[in-house]
């Protein structure tokens, strides 16, 4: 995958992430990277594991919660919920997710 | 909080590891399950499941050092941030930097005194094992009662006794003393000590009539002889005696008695070879020894307990004084011996001073908030300075929490400095301190090295303080608008025109404080004063004291007694002493000497009622010192044991024992145990003066003719006034000296001296607290016109205003003045009623104060309400002088 790219998709992996979480409810980490490649339409395709040191991150700052359970299918997998620090760090970041794009669109407008 | 989880999670690296593993193992067989449904091989899928989920191995150590990094980048940030911001305005961090070191400094130098003091443990093997024998309360114990402890395995597995005399290592002439220690043999075994140099006591130094022998510390061993290895056999002169020097002790060990460090230790029995006639071994009522050891470790509490009471039947028994009393000897037998812990050491100094050092960290506590508000409200002025920045911080999307925490990081960084700056502060401070406790008698000397303990309280103290004052702008940071703060100049974090802002709040809790700071400062400085200036019933300045020490091994009576008169004939001729007198105690110098005393016709209602303080003095006593003379006449020189016995009282002992009668020609006896001494007559009454110590109550005191008096003891004192000061006269006084008491060796000071060392508690206190009092009014005042200047300045605006509209210069002046004296009125008070809760604290050491002197409040509360006042008029004054048109202009 072309560098910058991947860049830009890990700076807003934490708002895509919060946003399955909030929509989804509890999931594990395989099922978001399924979530966010099925929601995107396949237009956003991961390194799946850059998704772990993202999830690592957001448990340290207190924007997910984490704990270990069992699948459908009987296998060990840690599940993660969005909690009420999320919730607003979730808000911010789409806020500023629109302010770019909108800015960004802008500027390309303007001929 | 984040960091605290991400340093937990730095602890518990393998099972986060192990997690981590199965995590991605799950992610990964559920990839290939969803890729083999889409038709790919076992294997195949496996592989491209591996492929798309990248190198698991990167990405474990990305968390791995996202934890360490993210936090510790964060935290470089914020110091390297804070230190640039320091640099450029490095006005205010010196200033910071300064207040918070003075602060820190002091509670460090009080504290490393009182870790030296009341909080180590001794530098021996094992001090937690250390006990002291006590009978019940008292420390001192006979030798006989030591003789008959030593051997007792049953309840020690060792055991040793120490007494702290003082050597003269001149052989005659003036004195050269150090403080020495008579030690049983097996004191360096007991406390487990190593030899620096030759080698230490032991047991077999210890039987009676042992050679003189001697071991020395390190400290002497450097100072008197270079540390050469030669020094180990020298001879040293002990009181006139040679002893032989076998070694030295390491360094850093001083003994068991903390506070003072002797230099000289002799076998127990030596003691006899120096004191002769005058040895205290065999002595029964002589309390001399001081007893320590280690129990042993396999008896049970309750044996303990009961092999003790079992000891002390037998002890006392052996040990019964037979010419005492049978009230006496009764008391003597019921007496019961008692452990008591000493790991800390034995200390009369810690006795002393143990109050005095608390009140003392508690007023250095006092000074250090008073420092932190300042450094707070300097905080505050430079946040609102900043105040644009942190808001475009905080909107860009900078937590407010990670903005707190960066507040916090510069507050810590300035403390740290602080603390840096304070440790030297403290490390001299500390030293100058123990002069204090020092006395010319009594030299103190503390092991004042800096120890983890030390350390750790100075670190805490700087974290704390970091906090403590960091606290008032983070908070400030939290509650900002950044869009308004953004738009408007002149408005925003510190709001100075609301009623309460925290500046004010800050400004009047340093008021309150300093006021009881200076109200301490006020009733100790008091106390003091008046102690100095009382009467104590005698002049001392121009009073020379010589304190002759009589070695002779000849018989008490006969040659002692001529030697008084002869000497003090000869001391009278010298030219500028006016007058001279010897007797056996100098007033206030510790010791004392009280007996019984019987009248006929008078029924003494309580063991006290008849207790009397004795001197016994030569002619010329009361005229050398300055006593007035009230009835009847003074010595007259001729008294003698042939000679009827005669004494002269002082007014409150005649009033104790006579009443309202003239006692002049009546008489007492003292009553000794059994025996009762002939009837002595009173020749005279004379003013009260002090005894023992300066802020007694009236002590009765009845003086004897030294001439009558039957033994002299081993020293005597002789008090010369002289014509002018006593500097210049003394070369001639040493030479009489050398002439009249050839061969015995004498010490001279001055009354003066020894009255100002009674009062080194008290100087200590009144010194520091003053100190610290005038410190806190600087810091109050510093405080405060930084305040009401920064405050004038940012509403320069509105003032100019106002000043444009029509008002006059006066009235601005006024508005301003107003709110300091509302700041400064809400302090006062404040602290007034702080001062009348706390200052019960200091009550034990005042003398002619109560803890709540209005006098002393209304003071302190005048003196801060005008230094206040004046440091926020200034700034106020200068405000109005302000051209109000240039000040809008420059909007």
């Amino acid at each position: 995958m072309p560098k910058q790219k991947n860049d830009i998709l890990q700076g807003t992996l934490g708002l895509l992430v919060l946003k399955t979480l909030e929509a989804q409810g509890k999931m594990h980490g395989y099922a978001i990277t399924a979530h966010i490649q099925q929601a995107s339409a396949e237009l956003l395709r991961v390194e799946e594991g850059s998704l772990y040191p993202a999830l690592h991150r957001m448990e340290q700052d207190g924007w997910v919660r984490a704990e270990w359970g069992t699948t459908e299918k009987n296998r060990q997998a840690r599940f993660y919920t969005l909690t009420a620090a999320g919730r607003k760090q979730l808000a911010r970041e789409q806020e500023s997710w629109a302010r770019l794009t909108e800015g960004v669109r802008r500027v390309l407008r303007y001929a | 909080m984040a960091w605290y989880r991400r340093f937990v999670n730095l602890m518990r690296s393998e099972r986060l590891s192990r997690d981590l593993d199965r995590e991605m193992a799950f992610h990964l067989s559920e990839r290939a399950d969803q890729l083999m449904a889409g038709g790919l091989s076992e294997p195949e899928a496996a592989q491209e499941a591996r492929r798309r989920f990248g190198n698991r191995t990167l990405q474990k150590e990305r968390m791995r050092d996202a934890d360490v990094l993210v936090w510790l980048e964060s935290l470089l940030a914020d110091l390297r941030y804070a230190a640039r911001g320091f640099r450029k305005s490095p006005g205010f961090a010196l200033v910071a930097i300064l207040s918070l070191g003075l602060g820190i400094g002091a509670n460090t130098a009080i504290f490393s005194l009182i870790d030296a003091v009341m909080l180590k443990s001794l530098p021996v093997g094992h001090p937690e094992e250390l006990v002291q024998v006590m009978i019940g309360d008292n420390d001192r114990l006979t030798n006989p009662i030591w003789e008959q402890l030593r051997d007792r395995k049953d309840l020690f597995s060792s055991v040793f006794a120490f007494s702290e005399p003082t050597f003269d290592l001149a052989s005659g002439g003036e004195a050269r003393r150090v403080l020495g220690a008579w030690v049983s043999g097996g004191f360096f075994p007991g406390l487990d000590i190593r030899p620096a140099a030759g080698r230490l006591l032991k047991a077999e130094d210890d039987f009676r009539g042992c050679p003189p022998v001697a071991v020395v510390t390190y400290g002497f061993w450097q100072s008197q002889y270079g540390g050469q290895a030669a020094a180990v056999g020298k001879t040293l002169s002990l009181d006139g005696h040679p002893f032989e020097i076998v070694g030295v002790t390491a360094p850093g060990f001083f003994g068991v008695d903390v506070g003072h460090a002797p230099q000289v230790y002799a076998p127990l029995c030596a003691e006899a070879i120096v004191q002769g006639p005058d040895s205290a071994l065999d002595q029964r009522s002589y309390w001399f020894l001081s007893v320590v050891g280690r129990p042993r470790p396999e008896i049970p509490e309750e044996t303990l307990r009961t092999r003790l009471a079992l000891a002390s039947r037998e002890v006392f028994t052996a040990t019964l004084p037979p010419r005492w009393s049978s009230e006496q000897q009764q008391r003597y037998l019921k007496g019961t011996l008692r452990f008591q812990e000493v790991a800390k050491g034995i200390s009369n100094l810690r006795l002393r001073f143990r109050e005095a050092l608390l009140v003392l960290m508690g007023v250095v506590g006092l000074v250090l908030l008073i420092a932190c508000a300042n450094v707070a409200n300097l905080l505050l002025a430079r946040a609102t300075v900043r105040q644009r920045e942190i808001a475009v911080r905080i909107s860009i999307g900078a937590g407010r929490r990670r903005l707190v925490r960066q507040l916090l990081t510069e507050s810590t960084l300035l403390s740290l400095a602080g603390a840096a700056l304070g440790i030297p502060f403290a490390h001299w401070g500390s030293r100058l301190l123990v002069g204090f406790f020092s006395t010319r008698e009594d030299p103190t000397w503390l092991d004042l090295a800096v120890d983890g303990r030390v350390l750790a309280f100075t670190l805490a103290v700087a974290m704390a303080t970091g906090i403590v004052f960091g606290l008032a702008p983070a908070w400030q940071a939290l509650r900002v608008d950044p869009q308004a703060a953004m738009k408007e100049k002149g408005r925003g974090i510190a709001e100075g025109s609301s009623r309460f802002s925290l500046g004010k709040v800050l400004v009047i809790g340093q008021v309150a404080l300093s006021l009881v700071l200076v109200a301490v400062a006020g009733l100790l400085l008091g106390s003091f004063r008046k102690l100095a200036t009382l009467d104590p019933g005698f002049r001392h300045e121009g009073v020379l004291l010589v304190t002759i020490d009589l070695h002779d091994k000849s018989p008490a009576k006969g040659p002692r007694y001529l030697d008084y008169r002869q000497t003090l004939d000869g001391l009278r001729e010298v030219p500028g002493v006016r007058s001279a007198s010897a007797s056996m105690i100098t007033p206030v110098s510790g010791w004392g000497w009280n007996e019984g005393v019987l009248i006929d016709g008078y029924a003494p209602k309580t063991s006290d009622d008849n207790l009397i303080w004795f001197n016994a003095v030569s002619d010329g006593y009361f005229a050398t010192l300055g006593t007035r003379i009230v009835l009847g006449r003074d010595f007259d020189g001729h008294e003698g044991l042939g000679s009827p016995p005669v004494a002269i009282l002082n007014e409150t002992a005649a009033r104790k024992l006579f009443g309202r009668a003239n006692p002049v020609g009546r008489s007492f006896r003292v009553s000794q145990g059994n025996r009762t001494d002939p009837a002595v007559e009173i020749i005279g009454v004379v003013a009260d003066a002090k005894y023992q110590s300066l802020r007694e109550k009236d002590s009765a005191t009845a003086y004897l003719p030294i001439g009558q008096h039957e033994r002299l003891g081993p020293s005597y004192n002789l008090a010369l006034r002289m014509d002018g000061p006593v500097a210049p006269l003394i070369p001639a006084v040493r030479e009489r000296l050398g002439h009249e008491a050839s061969g015995t060796s004498y010490t001279l000071s001055l009354l003066s001296t020894q009255v100002d060392e009674s009062l080194t508690r008290e100087r200590l206190l009144a010194t520091l607290s003053g100190f610290f009092g005038v410190l806190a009014l600087l810091l109050a005042g510093i405080g405060l016109y930084g305040t009401v200047a920064y405050s004038v300045a940012r509403r320069r605006h509105e003032l100019a205003i106002r000043l444009t509209l029509g008002a006059s210069r006066a009235r601005v002046l006024r508005k301003v003045l107003g709110e300091v004296g509302r700041m400064v009125g809400i302090g006062v008070g404040l602290g007034i009623l702080l001062a009348l809760a706390t200052t019960r604290w200091v009550a034990s050491f005042l003398f002619g104060l109560t803890a709540s002197d209005p006098a002393v409040l209304a003071l302190a509360a005048v003196t801060l309400a005008a230094v206040a006042f004046v440091a926020g008029a200034v700034p106020a004054w200068r405000a109005t002088r302000l051209d109000p048109i240039v000040s809008l202009r420059e909007e």
